[in-house]
Parts: structure tokens; sequence; C-alpha cells
């Protein structure tokens, strides 16, 4: 039962937390104190009685030989008077005219026993009822007093008390009257001091039960266990009867088991000091050394030793596990801040205050002798079942919150799984495509690259044959780019361009024409993860030809390509590379052509379809004349490259 | 091929140009021969060692493929008899699979076959003044083995174990296109360096013998003794 992980305190600095738990202490006892205000405002209640004008309480009391008179209610200070009992002798007046009403004697509270005479015959012998018997139970009688018995005007009744211990013998006042009028308070008080505690002890043999289950299922949590044995010697108490007769053997375990309230305390304390956290230590025998005794009282004397141990032993023994549970049950409500130790620490101080006025009536410091204790165990039977049943909602609860998590948790692991599938599929198909690049790449370099080689340099040798030795060239620069385009530059497209660089230095050379690369963003252009082979190959074939344009139809002394990045009006950063050159330019048609040559005009529809398929917006100007004339193609990447050939052909 | 260093020779460099397709060897020696350097040309591999055999060039220019064998056969060789001796591959594409091994057994650059005449002179000029040439494609194959992947990439073996972070740095820059003075600015470096680190670099990626080959295959965990 140990809650661990339900410890509610906060990282908190030390003053901080000092300061949160006093004033957490306070709230908790000045709610204790509410609660035993409110027990001794109830306590001092009194039940209500029969009309009193039917009320008793002018008596002779013949009392160990010595003749009195007393006023009821009375204390007498014997503590066992079975053969010579105290004797109440005394009248009271039945009206005439009233002689078809059935008429009682009503006793409220007597201990031990009562005989009731009316006129010289006995009509009540309390002895004779095993509820009346347990002095802790505050059963009241009553007897109707037969017809025949019953005269017009004065009649005499005489009490007999018996008293058998533990405690003195006490007669409340009594009532004679009207069977009707005084049954309905007889009834009330059967109904709370019989009937509820027969109720209240079936709770508890179906909690012995529960926790009895519960302790099987659960033998790590031995303060399942030790309450359940602590319900069921509670059970045992309640449904068995004070042995009256003789001694005999059965007589003599019906005092251990009713006697048995130390060894129910004890097991009550284990419990819980267990539920608190505590672990079980050998000195905890301790707690049971007084029922143990009271026990072995039982087994080897007699009802009497039993009787006067009960006393010294049982009624401190409950007391003092009063007052160590309701220290432990505080310590444990704040410390771990939960419903069950809370709702234990009310009951724990209801107990409490009952006992105390238990022991008040015992040492007659009050008027009357109503033993509460016994009752007020039963709202202990009730905090345990509620505890017992927050608990069972709470870690049902908890239940479905790690079942929650793990379905969350297993949703996150599949997402995992999924993407590094998806991360492993990208690796092997980027894998695939190295395979086959540098197949291709040996199979290139051993035959056509080899053989368009020997053509450059054939055509070098013969004459009037140049035309050859460039478009063989050529061949072999585009070779290198499809070659090159397959490599993986993880996104990188500044990796391909570096690539480009070289062979456009190695085209310009030729001409004299110088290449001023200016990176004006020290990364360049932005990585694109999405970037593939075919959107490389697209955006380097149109800066060649860019390039080309003007190498062969500007006549540019210098080529200048910016690459950077620039914040688009949408606010994403969007690539950019310029190719201007210095060259003759030309006029561009309003449909977005070159005018004159048709050569250029395709060359100009080439560079807009290959940017159109990357998603890349192209940009034309020329100038014909003035400082700032010549070409300029300005390409802007697209923030995503598309992933397919949204404009095919 | 990013620098150009102008200037007349001193005296005449001994080149040995291997090459087994006649019409390119022609090329390559007439654009060489033009330029002033004392050719040796050899068509197959045994004649390039007959060539070599007559004393040490200063260069040598080799094809990798060759009728009797393989052109890294013949860098290898050369690397061990004469360490002075510049060694340039000859390659169609200038792509990695070809120049990374020829780089491995000792040589310090490639020539592209279908260079112009000028670009070919001023290359081998310039691995003479000790400035080797690297294209940003072979920059970014060394780079990229710099960095673990769970499988081996395809290609050529290569252990950059021995680069540093600077000449790793410098590769990048190349690999992104930036020239050698933007490169030195960049990472507050004399241009006039930038060409050593290169040398330097291809240097660290050669594995010098039998012995060191065996010594790092064991440190990458290729081989459990």
């Amino acid at each position: 039962m140990n809650d661990h992980g339900d410890d509610a305190q906060p990282d908190l600095p030390g003053s901080e937390r000092r300061r949160l738990q006093t004033s957490r202490l306070i709230q908790y006892l000045l709610l204790q104190a509410v609660i035993a205000a409110a027990c001794v405002l109830a306590l001092l209640q009194s039940l209500p009685g029969p009309p009193a004008q039917y009320q008793v309480t002018a008596f002779n009391l013949s009392e160990a030989g010595v003749e009195r008179a007393v006023t009821l209610r009375y204390f007498s200070s014997l503590r066992n008077a079975m053969n010579d009992p105290p004797r109440f002798a005394g009248h009271f007046i039945r009206p005439a005219g009233e002689a078809a009403q059935a008429w009682s004697v009503f006793l409220p509270r007597f201990t031990n026993g009562v005989e009731v005479t009316v006129n010289g015959v006995v009509i009540l012998d309390s002895r004779r009822d095993p509820a009346a018997n347990r002095p802790d139970r505050n059963t009241p009688a009553i007897a109707v007093i037969p017809a025949s018995v019953l005269r017009d005007g004065d009649n005499a009744i005489s009490i007999r008390l018996f008293i058998w211990g533990p405690i003195t013998g006490f007669l409340d006042r009594i009532y004679v009257g009207p069977d009707e009028l005084l049954r309905p308070s007889y009834d009330l008080r059967t109904l709370i001091f019989v009937t509820l505690p027969v109720v209240f002890s079936s709770w508890q043999a179906i909690l012995a039960v529960i926790l009895g289950i519960m302790w099987v299922m659960r033998r790590h949590e031995p303060a399942y266990g030790v309450l359940a044995a602590a319900m069921a010697v509670g059970v045992g108490q309640a449904f068995l009867q004070t042995p009256m007769g003789g001694e005999t053997p059965l007589s003599k375990l019906n005092v251990i088991v009713i006697s048995s309230a130390p060894i129910e305390s004890a097991l009550v304390l284990t419990f819980a000091l267990l539920f608190s956290g505590w672990k079980w230590q050998r000195y905890g025998w301790v707690v049971f050394i007084p029922g143990v005794v009271l026990a072995l009282a039982g087994l080897f004397g007699d009802q009497a030793l039993v009787r006067a141990l009960f006393l010294v032993l049982a009624v401190p023994m409950v007391g003092i596990t009063l007052i160590i549970m309701a220290v432990v049950t505080a310590r444990s409500a704040l410390k771990r801040q939960n419903v069950a130790s809370f709702l234990l620490g009310c009951a724990v101080t209801i107990m409490l205050t009952c006992w105390i006025s238990d022991l008040l009536s015992v040492f007659q410091a009050v008027p009357n002798r109503i033993f509460v204790s016994r009752l007020s165990y039963s709202v202990m039977l009730v905090a345990i079942g509620a505890g017992l049943t927050w608990r069972f909602a709470r870690a049902l609860n908890q239940v479905d919150g790690f079942a929650g998590r793990l379905v969350t948790q297993v949703r996150e692991a599949e997402e995992k799984l999924k993407a590094s599938f998806a991360r492993e599929e990208e690796r092997a198909r980027a894998a695939a495509l190295a395979r086959e690049r540098t197949r291709l790449m040996r199979d290139l370099h051993d035959g056509l690259g080899g053989q368009l080689v020997s053509i450059v340099a054939l055509s070098e040798r013969g004459n009037g044959s140049a035309g050859i030795g460039d478009a063989a060239r050529a061949a072999l620069k585009d070779l290198r780019l499809v070659i090159d385009s397959m490599d993986d530059i993880g996104g990188d497209l500044m990796l391909a361009l570096g690539s480009w660089r070289e062979r456009a230095m190695a085209q310009l050379r030729p001409h004299d024409i110088a290449l001023d690369w200016r990176a004006v963003t020290p990364q360049g252009v932005p990585v694109h993860p999405e970037l593939r082979p075919w959107h490389v190959i697209q955006i380097v074939r149109l800066l060649d030809e860019a390039v080309t344009n003007a190498v062969k139809h500007a006549g540019a002394r210098r080529v200048t390509v910016r690459i950077e990045t620039l914040a688009g009006h949408d606010g994403l950063e969007r690539g950019c590379i310029t190719v201007e050159d210095d060259g003759k330019g030309f006029e561009i048609t309003p449909d977005g052509g070159a005018a004159g040559a048709a050569k250029a005009a395709r060359g100009l529809r080439n560079m807009r379809s290959r940017a159109a398929r990357c998603g890349a917006e192209l940009e034309l100007s020329s100038c014909a004349q003035g400082t700032d004339r010549g070409t300029r193609v300005k390409l802007t990447l697209p923030h995503r490259f598309p992933d397919s050939d949204g404009v095919a052909g | 091929m990013n620098s150009l260093i102008e200037g007349p020779q001193a005296e005449a460099i001994t080149v040995v140009l291997v090459e087994d397709d006649a019409p390119t060897l022609w090329r390559l020696q007439d654009a060489l021969v033009k330029a002033g350097y004392q050719v040796r040309a050899a068509g197959t591999l045994a004649e390039a060692r007959a060539c070599l055999a007559e004393g040490a060039p200063r260069v040598l220019l080799t094809d990798l493929q060759l009728p009797d064998g393989h052109g890294v056969d013949l860098i290898r060789e050369t690397r061990q008899r004469y360490p002075d001796t510049e060694i340039m591959v000859i390659s169609i594409l200038g792509d990695e699979e070809s120049v990374i091994s020829a780089i491995t057994v000792g040589a310090t650059g490639y020539l592209l076959k279908d260079a112009f005449p000028t670009d070919i002179a001023a290359t081998v000029r310039d691995l003479v003044a000790g400035h080797s040439p690297i294209s940003a494609s072979i920059a970014r194959f060394i780079v990229r083995r710099t960095q673990s992947t769970p499988e081996p990439p395809p290609g050529p073996a290569l252990n950059t174990a021995k680069l540093t972070a600077r000449e790793i740095d410098i590769l990048w820059g190349i690999a992104k296109g930036f020239s050698y003075a933007e490169i030195a600015s960049h990472l507050g470096l004399s241009r006039q360096t930038v060409p050593g680190h290169i040398k330097n670099i291809y240097r660290k990626l050669e594995v010098h013998t039998r012995g060191e080959a065996v010594f790092e295959a064991v440190q990458q965990g290729l081989i459990k003794l």
C-alpha cells in the first residue's frame, strides 16, 4: 500500500517548503479540532426519552446489607455482585381507567444485568438476552407488565442489579408507563446500540473478506493481510456472546475472542504503520503483548481475571493505539497528501474523542454511562472502505493513463520507424544511384570517352575540321556534366556549381573571356534536400546556354556569375544565380524572345523551358547600347523544387 | 588549373609521356614540345619502363589503361624509384575513379585528355612549381569520404584519416567552386599557401608501402589481426 511516487512535494527551496508544510499542518490540526468539537457536541445531546411523568427515580436501595433511599441514576461502587445484588424497591401509580392499555417497564441503560419484579412477579431478567450482557453495548430493556399483575393505583416495583465487572454497576432512570409511549424510545436505542453495530459488523465481515482476497493476490503488501486479520477479529468479537455459565473450553475460547480488543488494536496499529510506509521491525511484536497476555489469562485463568486484566490492559491499549495512529496518519496525510490517509486521520480523531468520552464515563466523570467507542469504530470502517475504493479508482485511472501513454509511445515509435525506414530507403536509393553512376562512368571512360578524345586529337591534326573538334569537345563536356549530376551532392547545389565553374572556365579560356565568379552570400544558395539529379542537369545546362550565348553571339570579354540568397516577397529564402556578360546584347521582343537570329531565339526558349521544369523563375534583360550594355540572365530558384517534371517535353 | 604561373623556363624539363592512343599521344606531345619540354613518349607499359630506365624524368604523365598493363603499377614503381619525379595521370573524364586510384599510389595531379594545348603546358608548369591541380568533383569526393557513413560508398578505397580540419575546409571550398583567393580569405590563409596544402592532401592520401597499407587497413578496422 506504499504510495511511491505519490509525494506531492514539488521542488521548492527549503524555507518555502517548510512554510508550506507548516501551513498544511495547521490546516490539518484545525480540521481535526473541528471534528473533535463536533463529536463532543453530538455526544452531549441526550437521546429523546419517554414523557417525564412516567419516570421512576425514587427507590429504596438495599446494597451489601445497608438500606437507604436513592434517586436514579445510580452508580454502584461494586464490581461484582452476583449472589447478593443491590436491590432497588420503589412504587409507581397506574391511574384508574387505563386498564385497557398495556403498561411496560423500560430500562434505558444498566450494567451489567437486571431482574425486574412488579408486585412480586418477575417480569424481566436481562441476563437471558445475550446482547444485553455486553457492558460495552448500551442495550436497553423493556418488558410488558402482565395485565393480571398490574393494579389500579399503587404498584410495587423492585429491581435487582447484577454486576460482574469489569466495570462498576450502573442503573439509569427507569420508566414505567403505557407501552406505546415507552416503545419508541426503546426502539430508537435498540436501533442505535444493537442493530447498527450488527450492520457494521456485517460490513466488517465483508471488508475482512475483501482485504483477505487482496492480500492473497498481493502478498507483497502485508498491510492488507494485517487489516484483514483485524477485521476478522472484530467480527468474532461482535457476534460472540458473553459466557454466563460455568467454565467450559468453549467459554474459554469465547472469553479469549471477546477480550481480543488489544489484539485488534495492535493489528490496526500495525496496518496504519505499514500503510504509512513503515517497514516491519522485529520489535513490532511489542504491540501484541497486551493482547497475548489477555489471551493467556483467558486460557489459564478464570473470567474474573480476564475482566480485571481487560480494564488495565485493553482500554489503555486502545487509547495508546489511537494516539499513535493519530500521529502516524497525520504525518502520512501531510507528507503524501492522499485521500486515504486523510480519511483515516479523521476517523482516528473521532474514535479518540469517543474513547476519551468513554473513559470519563467509566470514571463517572459524566452523569450518564453510554459507551460510544465501539460505535465510533464504524467510522473507521467507513474510512477504510472509502480509502480502498479511492485507491482502486485511482489505480484504474493510472492503468488507463498508462495504457494511453503506451498507445502514444507505440504510435511515436511507429512514426520513428516509418521515418527511419524512409531514410533507409533514401540511402539505399542513393547507394544504388552511386553504383549505377560508377558503372556508367567506367563504361563511358572505356568507350565513348576515349573515342571522343581521339576525335578531338584527330581534328586538331587535320586542317579545316575545327568544327568536328568543337563538337567532340562539347560532347565530352556534356558527358562530364551527366556523370557529375548523378553524384549525390546532398542537396547542396553549390557542389554542382563548383564543377560547373571549372567547365565554364575551360570553355571561356581559349576565347580569352574572363569569368568573374562572385558568391555574394557565404553559403551561396540554400541547401535543398529535395534536389534531384535531373534538377541539377536542367540548371547547369541552362547556365551553360547563357555562357555559350556570351561566347558565340555576344562577343563578350567578361562573364560575371553572381550567386546569392535573396529573401522573396513572401519572406522565404531563395537562391539566385545571375549570369551577366558585357557583349553586344540584343532586343527582346514583347513575347520574351530575342529579335533577330532564330538560333538565339531558340536558345532563349530552351532556357525558359528548363527553368519552368525546375519551378525556377527566369528573367532576361539585354541592352544593346550604353555603358551597361550586355545580357543578363537571372535565375531565381524555387523555395522547393518540384518532385516531378511538371512541364514535360 | 585554378592558377597559371607565367614566366619562361630556364632549362628544359624532361617529361615521360605514356599514352596508347596514337592521336592523343601526338596531340599531347605536340603541346608539350611546343611549350619547350623535352618529351620521351611511350605507347605501352614496357616502353614506358624502358624510358624510365634511362633516368629519372622531372615529370611522368601516364594514361591508366595501357595495352600491356595498368598505369597504376607504373605510377607506384616510379614513385618508389624516383621520389622527386612529379607524377600526373591523364584522364578522359577527370572522374574520381581514375584520379583517386592514381593519387593513392603517388600521383599528385591529373590532366584531361581533351585539354587545350595551352592548358596542358600550363598544368605541367604548375605541377613542377609545386602546385597540384584539383577539380571540384575530386575535392567533393575526398571530403565526402571524410564523413562517416554506415556503409562504404562505391568507388576506390581512400583513407582520409590523416587530413586536418583545415585541409578538409580547403577541400570544401574547392568543391563549392571557390577560388584559391576566396578560400584563403575565408580561412585566414595566405593565397600562396593553398596550392601547397593541396599537394599535402595528395601526399596524405597516398598509401606508401605494403606495410603501411596493412597498418592503415588495421587502423580502419578493415583487417582483424
